[in-house]
């Protein structure tokens, strides 16, 4: 008895075991067992220049086709055909009207490292197909996108559009292709596409902000799609597919001249909220997002700036927290996280978290922000501000400058060169050149701090593919090791203007042409935020994107060069003139070789001496005849004598050809 | 002299091989109408011309309301008037002064913008040449059943039509098109509108079966716009768009409005120009036609006892409706009806003869001549008898 029950025991226990084992192996299972997820998220973002900043995030995932199959749920169908069809491993397509100012709006953060891009549209993707069916791969991506964005991304399929760039854009990437359409516009047909691939669309959460006239309306928006897929990839972390989709846009809060009026409070920020920026609110999330969240952030700049005036309070006797008294938000956050900074240890950005989960369409969430007294402060800035502009004057010739000029205002550059000499800035360069806009690259000029410094001396590394006509654009990738303390620094660029086929003219040729922006990245520089509460931060793909290592980039102006253009009316002008020229000589020869002077004269004194009435005889004879007047009386011999010289001929041509007929 | 006489079998086969085609394309008007679909351009660049992308947006959310969906309309527009800087309200766009209404809405699908409309893919898009690699929305994916509307709005002329100020499309490129089209068989009815200056010019050259066209204006006269909206700065509208939209304001899509009323609407006092209608190369009574034929989608509906059978013809159809209910009667029917097809191939060569009365003498001449033998005598009878002809001539000449 005692035995079998041991063993009865025994038994169980083994089964505990196993069954405890397999359930681990379960739920282990279950771990690696990914969703699609979708998530939403809005940043909010005071601006030094009164604007406000606000910066949609949603991120789809899908899980790797080869384990779950090609049916999605809240991933776009679309979107995961592009990506199996043309092997895409990353791309990025940016739809972007205005000009993100480096200098107001920051230039160091993530945002503007990675979501200010250049006017019109800008598109990149690397491909995992061997390098000779690359550009066949790029050719088909543009065409699908054009379909997909109502946007003309297929003028990018022409060699003379797009290049591949090797390092100076991405560093290491092989098949990758980068083109730009300066002079595309962006519009509702574009937004509305976008806003498609969201599961709910613009219908619910955050999305039903997007009011189009709101939108378009603002200072600078930039809609892009950014896409990651390690679906081709032969390693073995095989996450699927990442989708970003990001829309930035820097708006006006309509209550700004209320504030400008106030008496004497010139530096008052203008108070805002959502519903008065976008002119709705939001009621609630969308239901197939994971997460909904609103952040409102704070730059390091405003913080420092609030921080200095608490003091200044606090000698006036106030005790309470700066952002109490300075500002004032209409709810209660719930999550506040500060930026880590390893460095310095200095004041650092704030971020308020707010999510969305609890409020719905009968108590909508709506922030607001009221300032209580005036702020000024300064976004945090890039090492260096890149500018590019024409140079000459002419139809002929010109020459392109990039123009660097230190940030640093306040300390002296003197200083910082004192304390580590050997310290170097590196600055990457990528430029694309279309082939009317001839470039030598032989006459690269650099200047630092305005004297002109020998090639090798500043320039590290570079490459340059010359542009060939009508195939290819000029492509110039360099590296710059600039000291840390250059004030300035420039580089110019001779060029010749080439002309064009009468058909490759736009329409509106006499507008000028647009040259692409250059890219101006500081590798060094690393443009990402650290955050506090790294255990929750994970959930958020927002936070998480803005604490991935980015290198600080910028984007140059996009250059219009005028080129000459064709008088478009000139062919028939000179048609018009030459057949005038012909018409005028051909006319004076045959009257030359026609008239008869002599016996012009001899009419003229035959109509003399013919009195009057003979004169009215022909006149009355030719009308009788209708035939033009013929005043001789002796008219009658010659013409009877030219009708024989006539009948003669013809039958002299009708024997020929009877005998013609007759012999052969 | 031998190569005349040699050359009139050839062109007996062809006059014959004429006839037979004639024969078919008449067969083939017998197909169903199977969808809808609409072409809209706006040729017209720069902001000035606003008014012109306002009528294409106009008709673009008329069909669309009507009940063509976005795939089915391919719109062009020369160019970005809603996100233009010089409107001052961001996009959007008005085609009236009150601005109830916007026309660019929140989902609005442009197909070819910008520099992308060109006549080459204007032609394109009609005759379905495209690269392999152009997405599915840019093409006209029509079929022998489709009624197209091709609305196009710009700047023209006496036979031309300004693309973007840089190109033309002449009178002659839209017909060869529009013949292309045909013999492809993209389409089974066509309804071209066009709202420009001197549009009817534009339609001089159409000779496919199966077009119905409408213009503006007539050969010198101009197309003049409806208002100017003080806010925007430019005119809004062209007048003939204008009450062609007043007219289908009025219309749902169930509205059996026959385009012979939408003609009728056109007050020539009020469009100051004349509208032009050319409707000898369509067959069907205007009367009979809704409007919805060629701006809606609605589809007749044939209910058939077994569901996912293809009919192909409408005869047969009809035939195998009726067949389980009265089995007897259908064998007579069907009888009757291939005789019926034998009578009308009957009266098909009858009408060959008929038709071609130049062939008949043509062939009675080419026997007798045939009989002669001494070929050479009679030219040069022949030439005899030109000799005096020649004569009188040059003598009544004198």
């Amino acid at each position: 008895m005692a035995q079998t029950l041991k063993l009865n025991l025994l038994l169980n226990l083994v089964l505990l075991l196993l069954f405890q084992l397999s359930y681990g192996t379960l739920v282990f299972g279950s771990v690696f067992v990914q969703e699609e997820e979708f998530s939403e998220e809005l940043l909010l973002k005071p601006l030094p220049d009164r604007k406000v900043l606000s910066h949609f995030h949603f991120e789809s995932r899908a899980p790797p086709s080869n384990t779950h199959g090609r049916h999605h749920h809240l991933f776009p169908k679309a979107i995961s055909q592009l990506v199996t069809k043309l092997r895409i491993k990353e791309m990025e397509l940016s739809f972007t009207q205005g000009r993100w100012r480096y200098e107001q709006w920051g230039g160091f953060d993530p945002i503007s490292s990675n979501n200010a891009k250049p006017p019109g549209v800008e598109l990149w993707a690397v491909f995992d197909v061997p390098q000779s069916l690359v550009d066949a791969y790029w050719k088909n991506l543009t065409h699908t996108l054009s379909g997909l964005f109502c946007a003309s991304v297929n003028f990018l399929e022409s060699s003379t559009a797009y290049s591949a760039p090797e390092w100076a854009f991405r560093p290491a990437s092989g098949n990758l292709r980068y083109g730009a359409l300066p002079r595309e516009a962006v519009c509702t047909e574009n937004l509305t596409p976008w806003l498609k691939l969201l599961p709910c669309r613009d219908k619910s959460g955050l999305s039903a902000l997007m009011d189009r006239p709101s939108v378009y309306r603002g200072f600078y928006h930039s809609q892009r799609l950014h896409l990651i897929s390690t679906e081709s990839d032969s390693d073995g972390v095989d996450s699927g597919i990442v989708l970003e989709q990001t829309l930035t846009v820097v708006l006006q809060p309509s209550g700004w001249k209320k504030g400008k009026s106030y008496a004497g409070k010139t530096n008052m920020q203008p108070n805002w909220s959502i519903s008065s920026i976008f002119g709705r609110k939001v009621s609630g999330k969308c239901i197939l997002a994971k997460s909904s969240n609103v952040y409102l952030q704070l730059d390091k700049g405003l913080v420092c700036e609030l921080k200095d005036l608490q003091k200044e309070n606090a000698e006036y006797g106030a005790n309470n927290s700066a952002s109490e008294h300075s500002f004032e938000l209409s709810v209660n956050p719930d999550k506040v996280y500060e930026e880590m900074d390893n460095l310095h240890g200095k004041s650092t950005s704030v971020m308020y978290e707010y999510s969305v989960d609890k409020y719905s369409d009968s108590q909508p969430f709506d922030l607001g922000l009221k300032w209580k007294i005036p702020v000024v402060w300064l976004n945090q800035q890039a090492p260096l501000h890149a500018s590019r502009f024409l140079m000459g004057s002419g139809n002929e010739r010109g020459a392109i400058a990039i123009s660097l000029r230190s940030t640093d205002l306040s300390e002296g550059s003197g200083s910082t060169n004192a304390i580590n000499e050997g310290c170097e800035l590196q600055v990457d360069i990528f430029q694309v050149v279309p082939w009317y806009i001839k470039v030598y690259f032989h006459t690269l000029q650099v200047y630092v701090n305005q004297q002109r410094r020998a090639m090798a001396d500043v320039v590290k590394k570079i490459h340059v593919s010359p542009s060939k006509d009508k195939l290819s654009p000029g492509v110039m990738e360099m590296i710059l090791k600039l000291p840390c303390g250059v004030q300035s620094a420039a580089l110019t660029i001779e060029f010749d203007k080439g002309f064009l086929h009468i058909d490759e003219y736009p329409p509106d040729a006499n507008q000028g042409f647009d040259i692409p922006s250059a890219v101006v990245s500081f590798p060094n520089s690393d443009a990402s935020m650290h955050f506090s509460q790294d255990d929750s931060l994970k959930k958020s793909p927002l936070l998480s994107k803005f604490q991935e290592r980015s290198r600080v980039l910028s984007y140059t102006e996009v250059l219009l060069v005028p080129l000459t253009t064709p008088d478009f009316s000139m062919p028939y002008n000179v048609l018009t003139i030459t057949c005038t020229v012909f018409a005028l000589y051909f006319g004076s020869l045959l009257n030359v070789l026609r008239k008869r002077a002599g016996e012009e004269e001899r009419l003229l004194k035959a109509s003399k001496k013919t009195g009057r009435l003979s004169q009215l005889l022909s006149k009355l004879i030719s009308k009788l005849r209708r035939r033009p007047q013929e005043p001789l009386p002796s008219s009658p011999a010659p013409s009877s004598f030219v009708s024989h010289k006539v009948i003669f001929k013809i039958l002299v041509v009708a024997c020929i050809a009877v005998a013609w007929q007759y012999y052969f | 002299m031998y190569g005349s006489l040699g050359s009139r079998s050839p062109v007996m086969v062809m006059f014959l091989l004429l006839c037979t085609s004639i024969a078919f394309s008449a067969s083939a008007e017998t197909t169903l109408h199977t969808n809808n679909w609409a072409v809209l351009v706006c040729t017209s660049r720069f902001w000035f011309n606003y008014r012109h992308m306002a009528n294409t947006l106009s008709l673009y959310r008329t069909v669309k309301r009507l009940g063509i969906p976005d795939e089915r309309i391919i719109l062009m527009l020369a160019d970005d008037m809603a996100c233009n800087a010089r409107n001052k309200y961001p996009a959007q766009v008005f085609n009236n002064e009150n601005h109830r209404l916007n026309l660019y809405g929140d989902n609005v699908e442009v197909d070819y913008r910008g520099y992308e409309v060109t006549v080459e893919n204007f032609f394109r898009v009609l005759t379905g040449r495209h690269e392999t690699a152009v997405p599915r929305s840019k093409r006209l994916l029509s079929d022998e059943g489709s009624h197209i509307l091709l609305y196009m709005t710009g700047h023209g002329g006496d036979e031309f039509l300004k693309f973007q100020d840089s190109e033309e499309l002449q009178s002659h490129d839209l017909a060869d098109a529009v013949k292309q089209m045909k013999e492809k068989r993209r389409f089974k009815e066509l309804l071209i509108m066009v709202d420009t200056c001197q549009a009817a010019t534009l339609f001089s050259q159409l000779h496919s079966p199966g077009v119905l066209a409408i213009g503006s204006s007539k050969k010198g006269e101009n197309s003049y716009s409806h208002h100017l909206d003080s806010d925007v700065g430019v005119s809004v509208v062209d007048r003939f768009t204008y009450y062609t939209l007043a007219f289908f304001e009025k219309l749902n899509m169930y509205d059996n409005a026959s385009l012979s009323s939408l003609f009728t609407s056109y007050n020539p006092n009020l469009l100051m120009s004349t509208a032009y209608y050319r409707t000898d190369l369509y067959q069907r009574n205007l009367e009979e036609v809704p409007v919805t034929n060629f701006f809606g989608s609605v589809m007749e509906t044939i209910h058939t006892d077994y569901a996912y059978k293809i009919l192909s013809k409408k005869t047969s159809e009809k035939v195998k409706i009726k067949m389980p209910s009265e089995e007897p009667v259908d064998h007579n029917e069907r009888r009757s009806l291939q005789n019926s097809n034998v009578q009308d191939q009957t009266s098909d060569t009858k009408t060959e003869a008929q038709q071609c009365p130049f062939t008949s003498t043509w062939n009675s001449f080419n026997k007798k001549m045939e009989k002669i033998e001494n070929i050479d005598s009679l030219v040069s009878y022949g030439l005899l008898i030109m000799l005096p002809l020649l004569l009188i001539s040059t003598w009544l000449s004198r």
